[in-house]
């Protein structure tokens, strides 16, 4: 018999055994460090969507501002 | 029946907004008015917040202004392709409560996996992994406890070529029926792991083409909107 980690990576595979409600709580915690990171909640450009709008504002933090200042940059 | 939903059966998504499947009739969309007010929340895109889009099968976008709930974004849908009307997807909806702090805080509705998975065979990329870790999840979290109904959804949906091929041994009384319904079943029954790829692979681009269809005339609509304005 199959075992997840013959399909998918063990990251993916750890996901797959938590339970529904453990998936949850999980996920409520990764939006909390998503937001206290300056996470956005304006939508991926996806141009693919059918409510991609090419003239929609661009992307800004949900409270206006970042949480997390940038000190520097790569090349790219 | 969005992203939450998909984190829920166990395919993450980092969901940004709450998606919602609705009734639209004057009645429910009052009540769901009332709810929108308590969040403050105010249509961001086109088209405008009415029945009559909503029925024709457009989404409405919201954006929370209330302390609590500041920058949330809220979609409502009442049709959506290749979904069932919405007392079917009642019926088959999943109830979760979510617990604060020990207490019983809210029970909330998230869709049915097996609609979940029809809502996400659009013309997206994004979608598509998610609709194979859906069914994958539940694959390996109920194959354990495998209902005729478990068994004819992973035959029908399963998109993971090692999985098919291992089920249609397994499950051999089901597939005369699963068979009649997904042709491409026949590669998993003959091992062609192949052949079995492209049959997926054929069987989502007829999907996707199928879902560009059915929105050029919607997409149009939201583009004279997005002018008028």
């Amino acid at each position: 018999m199959l075992a997840p980690e013959d399909i998918v990576e063990g990251e993916w595979a750890d996901w797959y055994r938590l339970t529904p409600q453990e998936r949850w709580r999980e996920s409520e915690r990764l939006w909390l460090v998503y937001l206290s990171l300056g996470g956005t909640l304006d939508p991926e450009p996806d141009t693919q969507s059918p409510f991609f709008d090419p003239s929609a504002p661009s992307a800004v933090a949900a409270d206006g501002r970042t949480g997390v200042r940038v000190l520097r940059r790569g090349g790219v | 029946m969005g992203g939450q939903a998909c984190v829920f059966y166990g395919a993450a998504e980092f969901s940004r907004d709450t998606d919602f499947a609705i009734v639209a009739n004057p009645s429910n969309l009052d009540r769901l008015q009332s709810a929108l007010s308590e969040l403050q929340a105010e249509v961001i895109a086109v088209p405008p917040f009415s029945i009559d889009f909503l029925n024709r099968g457009h989404a409405i976008h919201f954006r929370c202004n209330s302390p609590d709930a500041l920058g949330m974004r809220i979609d409502v849908m009442a049709k959506m392709r290749g979904v069932d009307d919405f007392s079917l997807l009642w019926e088959r909806r999943t109830e979760i409560e979510l617990a604060e702090h020990g207490q019983i805080a809210l029970l909330v509705a998230v869709m049915g996996i097996e609609d979940l998975v029809r809502a996400k065979k659009t013309q997206r990329d994004k979608d598509w992994p998610m609709v194979r870790r859906l069914v994958e999840a539940h694959y390996f979290g109920h194959r354990h406890e495998a209902s005729a109904a478990r068994i004819d959804f992973w035959l029908q949906e399963l998109r993971t070529t090692e999985i098919l091929i291992e089920i249609v041994r397994r499950y051999e009384a089901a597939i005369p029926h699963a068979l009649a319904k997904r042709s491409l079943l026949q590669h998993a029954i003959e091992g062609n792991q192949d052949a079995l790829t492209a049959a997926l692979r054929e069987e989502e681009d007829i999907e996707r083409a199928a879902d560009r269809a059915y929105w050029t005339p919607l997409r149009a609509e939201l583009e004279r909107l997005r002018h008028a304005r």
